[in-house]
């Protein structure tokens, strides 16, 4: 499993190479025991807790928030990885809909670890990995499929006044190839978003990659880099039939993410 | 609205309406998503919509068996006689 990484010069690795391939595996790992322990553990006393149901979600995010610090803390000091996130302070807005493009494992918990109080759309395969379905349902995180009952629960959601973190390629995006963003994140937004905001998430040099396993560790270690964008009002392409104004909205969306690689 | 070809006039109106179609591609036997390129993101907007215009709530499980706009048309038939 350890297989050391495809060479493609004669140079020795850098940047500590082995330490941070150790501290990468110890990652993975305090990620799926934490995850399992808090599931079995922490979850349940959060919840037995009284309260609303709100109540009850809201201090299960808050706990999912602060491991998720504690994790990226652990790697970025470990040196598994480094990060830097600006324009964080704007995420969290009540009815707010964040999308982020999509190219590594972690976007969604350097997402959730910074932005107070969020709910997010999660694959449906996060039901089946025993270190999240217990988080994952206590949170009220959203499964995306059946994609109608996401977009009703997203509504419900935003409609509430809370903050939905969604990505709009729906999965991790493999390198180079054309981005495509689905419709669904568009039509949450212009059924109920108060405000939506771009999160831009560039990995340099690429790791945690759809396409790469998680041993293959860049050389130097990689950097995460996330940057909050302008906020982007969506009652401007609220006219007109619905299907066509989603398709016009989410092209829109498509387009400031083009124009953002482009720039890289 | 009660029998298949009132129906089937009124949907083809909505859907010309929401989705800019050619009301000739509008056949009983034309695929929703093959033929009119109606995803399943339009078809939550064509649900809400249905709602309206019936006043009755289509269960979404009764909606993805729908392929063709027959097959849309016998589901809203259904629905609205229903008592």
């Amino acid at each position: 499993m350890m297989a050391p990484p495809v060479r493609t010069s004669a140079r020795p690795f850098r940047d500590l190479y082995y330490v941070r391939l150790a501290t990468t595996g110890l990652s993975f790992m305090l990620f799926g025991v934490g995850g399992v322990l808090l599931g079995v553990v922490v979850v349940p006393l959060l919840l037995a807790v009284p309260g609303s149901g709100a109540a009850r979600r809201t201090r299960v995010r808050r706990m999912i928030r602060i491991a998720f610090r504690f994790f990226i803390g652990f790697a970025h000091h470990s040196g598994a990885i480094s990060y830097s996130f600006s324009g964080a302070e704007r995420l969290g807005r009540p009815g707010q809909l964040i999308i982020a493009n999509h190219p590594s494992l972690i976007d969604i918990v350097l997402l959730i670890a910074f932005t107070p109080d969020a709910g997010c759309v999660v694959k449906r395969e996060a039901l089946r990995n025993p270190a999240l379905v217990i988080g994952v349902s206590a949170a009220g995180y959203v499964p995306n499929a059946p994609t109608d009952l996401m977009i009703e629960r997203a509504t419900t959601l935003l409609t509430a006044g809370e903050c939905l973190i969604m990505f709009p390629e729906g999965t991790r995006t493999v390198p180079d190839r054309a981005v495509h963003f689905h419709r669904g994140a568009a039509s949450v937004a212009l059924r109920a978003a108060s405000v939506v905001t771009p999160v831009f998430i560039r990995v340099e040099p690429p790791s945690l990659f759809k396409s790469i396993p998680w041993y293959r560790i860049a050389d130097p270690r990689s950097h995460f880099s996330l940057r909050v964008g302008r906020d982007i009002d969506p009652a401007a392409f609220r006219h007109g039939p619905p299907p066509i104004a989603s398709r016009a909205f989410n092209e829109h969306l498509a387009a400031i993410y083009a124009v953002e690689a482009a720039a890289n | 609205m009660h029998d298949r070809d009132a129906i089937l006039g009124e949907l083809r109106a909505t859907l010309v309406e929401l989705f800019e179609l050619d009301p000739a591609r509008i056949t009983p036997d034309a695929q929703l998503y093959e033929d009119l390129e109606i995803d399943s993101i339009d078809a939550i907007d064509l649900m809400d919509r249905l709602r309206r215009q019936t006043g009755r709530k289509i269960d979404s499980g009764r909606f993805r068996s729908v392929r063709t706009v027959s097959d849309l048309v016998d589901t809203i038939h259904q629905l609205v006689n229903e008592t």
